[in-house]
């Protein structure tokens, strides 16, 4: 699957190189006589993209532990992309407490917060800013069809008064909108305005011998005729684009998911590129995602198999890992094109900031916190990339998206339920994840246990719902518990920190394990994260 | 003109002759002439507000000088005697009308409606082709839709998958209530710049290699595997030409019309050739003979004459298909064989047969009985799937599999799923179940043909659950079933209806109790007399269409038709609809399916088709087969009429 798009692509870059008018090849000389529409400087625009992946992730498999700002590894899920690691600014540490439910989290992605349902998402606030010399303020992209019993869960693109934007799928359909619409192409243009006259010429001798009521048909054709053509002329007075589109290779028509959206990341790059848009947003599968990804060999829907915990299986496991690592390789996909393009003195993606993530972290009891957020590209220098920033509390979404829209030129004394912009982007400093000193043991009792120490998810994927709280010079104690304990003390928010945790216990083979838990304190963070509504 | 009240065309005649035999017997022989006797009434007592300084309700007397205007607007004196009868008109500040004068103008309505009509077809005006007929029509010529690519998901909504849907604007439905009629949707520049997306779209994807197949049978020629679109010879080019163009514009078209076409290829090649080519094509795409129908129909100025054999596959094509002749009424319409009665019925046997005749219940069903109302009602895609799809099912079987008309009504056989099988009480225990694959979490499930036999209560559309939810409580059932099925034209109710109330202190009434204490208002009672009935004999329904099984709950669902027929509940009525109210609904069913099939409002003049097959059906009990073999064979689908004046 991989290979074949990597072949299209490559056809058509080399398409690209050698059919591309010559603004485009010179793009970084021609800068100086304004080759493109709208900019009057010689500095390239800085363009906004998000990326948005549906159904949150298995926190063990993406996860960064350990590490600091500039010296650490990247995690198995983040693999596909990890070539890019000098182009990536990775947050960790971001979202709220408590719970997040599907249809909510996509306002969490862009609009800083869950309650926020009055304003504009981000990527709306910048195009307002970025978008008005382009021939199309926005793009809003999706995947998937509407999922409308919680309508929510498939728009993360919302409007002032935050309503939902339409979305369109189709990478043809996106294409022939921006680069075969004859008010955008002047050799489209011209084309048209031809065909116009010929109709007119054929249809004036069938006026000749129509009577009455196919006259006024006719006449109603030719006043509609006339109109676009009038509509046509005054485009082609007020344009001063010389760009020529016709040599942009038009997408097959996709037969899988995956020819699908590698066609409209296509699309999105050329649309960046020649600079038709500044700002899109593009949705990988609505937030609560029941696509089948049967091309690779996966018959279970996603959002069933990101339930791992309560549908476990060692192969429900292993199919969610693959879905996850295909929304990764698309994230790759995206950035890849995006670096190769030229774009001023460097790559479309220097010149870009590309927002990657979800609304969730933990797929199974949807924990809103340590949620997958990943930015990418240097912004024209507004972002210093190459660096890991764990923060030491939990970072609500909105101070990212105002910091974002600092970098922009927006000025917005708050957004959603934030007021002062996240820090550390630009590499200034901010409060970085301190681990403090803290003392392991367990106590044994008749039945129970408590145990103190840092909690983790297993690493063993044939144990994908088992988890461990690591004691010094002692061997770890293993907790398996019922969906209902994992839910209700929110298990999945205290993994990689230290926790004591007492519970019901049983002892197999001196292996100490815990059955039941009743009751769960943080060392150092919130005990009580949340409600359990999501 | 639309605004007065009107109402159907059986119960007004039947009121009219009542009242005019017991009050004013005499009258009946007397000819009364409209410029003569009233005229003057008119003058004074509706013109004040009816056409003098003010046009009410668009109704316009001014303009009616003398009997032949007062023809052409039937059904506008429909709506007088109407109003009339009621008391509403004139309003009561105003001076009334006296007994005399009422008598005088019922009689001479009375007159018109028992002056032979005859059996005139309609004037002959060229109609582009609605948003679905386009879509189809691409379909058919090129082999291939266009569509857009989202992925698809259980329990999601793709939204509109048909690229054509997606961009046209949405056709409203015109006089005759069905989107056909797009008489009146005119074209704008926004509509022809989407067909020219359009266009560009469909050529683009005829070139494409996964195509080849397609373009190779379009042009009638075989290509070799290494041949590339830019690589096409002059010979390949003007097939392909030739082939197109009368496919496109459904009908023989001339060589020297062909010429104009094929010579701007002339001694092109290449790339060069290849744009010339789709140029060409596109030019036949954008152009009105293929945009509208009934251009290029042979025209006889000023003569009321058979269609030709062309335009006689492309009436019956759209009707039945909502799509182009296929090659084989192609072939009957160039040698002319058509024309011949035994041939189109054969034809049209054959047609039912053919898949594209889904489109019969697809469209037309859906559109005669409001079924589209679910889409916005049900947003469980789920539901809605089964919801939709069970009546669209119904209706095919009975359009396609030769089932009688009144079928429709009450039948044996009905279409399930997972999703409406348990409102079917035990019947549900014989349906083949479906079982679920893992790791799917809701998925729709396949229908299947089910014969009742306990649930017969569920027999026939009107007891669909899908309706039944579609229409929720008595009064939306009521008009529905008045206007959908049995083919009473009711008004809008009046916009100062105050809310229903509730129960007085200390009374515990029901919603049918308290809503005949609401509706006692005579100018209410009016229309709500014929809506009550029928709406609460379905209270043994409830509001999501469930058949409510506890015999100690049950509503009164007893009542009483303005006939005078009584009944309990909704099986006694539903044989009051079987047998006194059958030629009534016969009757609407050919009326929809005319109208539909006309692409226009019936007139006056279309009246005896109307009854003429409506007899055939009711002695027969024909099936719907017949009532369209009636109608190809009719006046008004085989003939037209030409306008006088033409154009130099």
């Amino acid at each position: 699957m991989r290979k074949s798009w990597k072949i299209e692509r490559r056809t058509f870059l080399k398409g690209a190189g050698a059919m591309v008018p010559l603004p485009f090849l010179n793009l970084m000389e021609a800068r100086a006589t304004k080759p493109i529409i709208g900019s009057n400087d010689d500095t390239p625009p800085v363009r906004f993209v998000t990326l948005f992946k549906p159904n949150g992730v298995h926190p063990p498999s993406w996860n960064i532990n350990g590490g600091t700002e500039n010296d650490f590894r990247m995690s198995p899920l983040m693999k596909p992309f990890a070539k890019h690691k000098d182009d990536l600014l990775i947050l960790d540490n971001m979202g709220d407490f408590g719970f997040s439910s599907h249809s909510n989290s996509t306002r969490r992605f862009l609009s800083g917060h869950h309650g926020n349902r009055k304003t504009a998402s981000v990527d709306q606030i910048i195009a307002d800013k970025i978008g008005q010399d382009t021939a199309h303020r926005s793009l809003e992209l999706t995947t998937e069809g509407l999922f409308v019993n919680q309508i929510g869960c498939s728009y993360i693109s919302y409007d002032k008064k935050g309503n939902s934007i339409p979305r369109e799928s189709d990478p043809q359909l996106v294409f022939d909108r921006l680069f075969r619409n004859p008010t955008q192409d002047p050799n489209r243009r011209e084309e048209f305005t031809s065909l116009l006259d010929r109709i007119r010429d054929d249809a004036k001798s069938l006026k000749k011998k129509a009577g009455k009521e196919d006259s006024e048909t006719l006449d109603e054709y030719f006043t509609v005729l006339r109109e676009t053509e009038k509509r046509l002329e005054r485009i082609n007075v007020g344009s001063g684009s010389r760009v020529n589109f016709s040599k942009l290779k038009r997408p097959d028509t996709p037969v899988t998911l995956d020819d699908q959206v590698e066609a409209m990341l296509d699309v999105m790059a050329m649309a960046l590129w020649t600079d038709s848009t500044r700002c899109i947003s593009y949705m990988l599968g609505n937030s609560n995602s029941r696509l089948i990804f049967d091309f690779l060999g996966i018959n279970k829907q996603h959002h069933y198999l990101s339930h791992f915990f309560r549908n476990f299986s060692r192969s429900n496991i292993d199919s969610l890992l693959k879905i996850s690592l295909w929304h990764m390789e698309k994230f790759d996909s995206l950035l890849t094109r995006l670096k190769s393009y030229k774009d001023g003195r460097g790559s479309l993606l220097d010149n870009s900031v590309v927002l990657f993530g979800s609304g969730m972290g933990h797929s199974d009891n949807h924990t809103a916190q340590r949620i997958p957020i990943v930015l990418a590209g240097k912004g024209g220098g507004m972002l210093k990339t190459g660096r890991y920033l764990r923060y030491s509390k939990n970072q609500e979404l909105g101070r990212l998206h105002m910091a974002l829209m600092q970098k922009f030129g927006i000025d917005q004394k708050s957004y959603a339920n934030s007021s002062t912009p996240l820090p550390g982007l630009d590499g200034s400093p901010f409060d970085e994840f301190q681990e403090r000193p803290f003392e392991s043991w367990v106590n044994k009792a008749p039945g129970t246990i408590t145990a103190q120490g840092r909690l983790r998810m297993s690493d063993n994927l044939d144990e994908a719902k088992v988890f461990y709280i690591d004691i010094e010079g002692k061997p770890s104690v293993r907790i398996e518990i019922s969906f209902g304990d994992f839910h209700s003390f929110n298990v999945a928010y205290h993994v990689g920190t230290p926790i004591k945790l007492s519970g019901n216990s049983s002892e197999k083979n001196g292996q100490l394990v815990i059955n039941k838990i009743t009751g769960i304190t943080s060392l150092f963070g919130n005990s009580k994260p949340g409600k359990a509504n999501g | 003109m639309a605004t007065l009240q009107k109402k159907g065309f059986l119960i007004p005649r039947l009121l009219a002759a009542f009242f005019i035999f017991v009050i004013y017997p005499h009258q009946l022989k007397a000819k009364i002439q409209f410029e003569k006797n009233i005229l003057p009434i008119l003058e004074r007592s509706c013109l004040k507000c009816h056409g003098g300084k003010k046009v009410n309700g668009e109704v316009d007397f001014s303009k009616i000088k003398n009997q032949n205007d007062a023809d052409a607007q039937y059904e506008l004196w429909e709506a007088v005697v109407e109003v009339i009868n009621a008391g509403e008109m004139p309003p009561e500040e105003s001076p009334q009308l006296k007994e005399k004068e009422k008598a005088m103008l019922l009689n001479w309505h009375q007159d018109q409606l028992n002056s032979p009509v005859e059996s005139i077809p309609g004037t002959f005006k060229p109609r582009r082709l609605s948003g679905p007929e386009y879509r189809n029509t691409l379909r058919s010529l090129f082999g291939f839709d266009l569509k857009v690519a989202v992925a698809k998901a259980q329990q999601t909504v793709a939204g509109e998958e048909s690229l054509v849907l997606k961009l046209l604007p949405k056709d409203p439905p015109g006089a005759s209530g069905f989107i056909n009629d797009t008489h009146t949707a005119s074209l704008s520049p926004i509509i022809l710049e989407q067909y020219a997306f359009l266009t560009d779209a469909a050529i683009e994807k005829l070139f494409a290699p996964k195509q080849r197949s397609q373009l190779q049978y379009l042009m009638g020629e075989n290509l070799p595997n290494e041949w590339r679109p830019e690589k096409i010879s002059q010979n390949e080019a003007r097939s392909l030409i030739k082939n197109f163009i009368p496919k496109a514009l459904r009908r023989h078209i001339s060589e020297s019309k062909i010429n104009i076409s094929l010579n701007p290829l002339n001694k092109l090649t290449g790339f060069e050739l290849l744009n010339a080519l789709k140029f060409e094509m596109k030019a036949i795409m954008l152009s009105p003979e293929f945009l509208y129908r009934g251009l290029l129909m042979e025209k006889f100025p000023g003569e009321q004459k058979p269609v030709d054999a062309f335009e006689l596959a492309e009436r019956v094509s759209y009707f039945l298909w909502e799509d182009r002749p296929d090659n084989e009424l192609m072939n009957l319409a160039s040698n002319g064989s058509l024309l011949e009665p035994e041939i189109l019925t054969a034809q049209v046997e054959r047609m039912l047969k053919e898949p594209q005749a889904m489109n019969l219940a697809e469209s037309f069903g859906v559109q005669w009985f409001g079924i589209a109302n679910l889409d916005e009602l049900i947003k469980n895609p789920i539901s809605h799937h089964s919801l939709r799809n069970q009546p669209v099912l119904f209706l095919n079987h009975l359009f396609t599999k030769d089932r009688p008309v009144i079928d429709l009504i009450d039948s044996k056989t009905t279409f399930v799923n997972e999703g409406v099988s348990g409102f079917y009480g035990q019947d549900r225990g014989r349906m083949k179940r479906h079982s679920k694959p893992k790791g799917i979490e809701r998925t729709t499930t396949p229908f299947q043909e089910f014969t009742l036999e306990k649930a017969t209560w569920r027999g026939g559309i009107i007891t669909m659950p899908g309706i039944l939810t579609m229409n929720r409580g008595p009064i939306q059932r009521g008009t529905w079933l008045l206007r959908q099925i049995l083919g009473v034209r009711l008004g809008e109710p009046p916009a100062d209806v105050p809310p229903i109330k509730p129960s007085p202190r200390g009374k515990n009434l029901s919603f049918r109790e308290r809503f005949e204490r609401h509706r006692s208002d005579a100018s209410c009672a009016r229309c709500h007399e014929k809506i009550d009935p029928l709406g609460f004999a379905l209270d043994h329904y409830d509001t999501k269409g469930q058949f409510i099984q506890n015999k100690g709950k049950l509503p009164d669902a007893s009542g009483k038709l303005p006939t005078g027929e009584t009944f309990k509940d909704y099986s006694e009525l539903k044989e009051i609809l079987l047998s006194s109210q059958k030629e009534k609904i016969v009757r609407n069913s050919v009326e929809r399916t005319l109208s539909y099939a006309m692409c226009r409002k019936l007139t006056r003049n279309d009246q005896p088709t109307v009854n003429r097959i409506t007899k055939i059906i009711v002695k027969e009990n024909g099936t719907w087969k017949d009532l369209f073999v009636e109608i190809v064979n009719s006046l008004p689908f085989r003939e037209t009429i030409f306008k006088e004046e033409i154009q130099g």
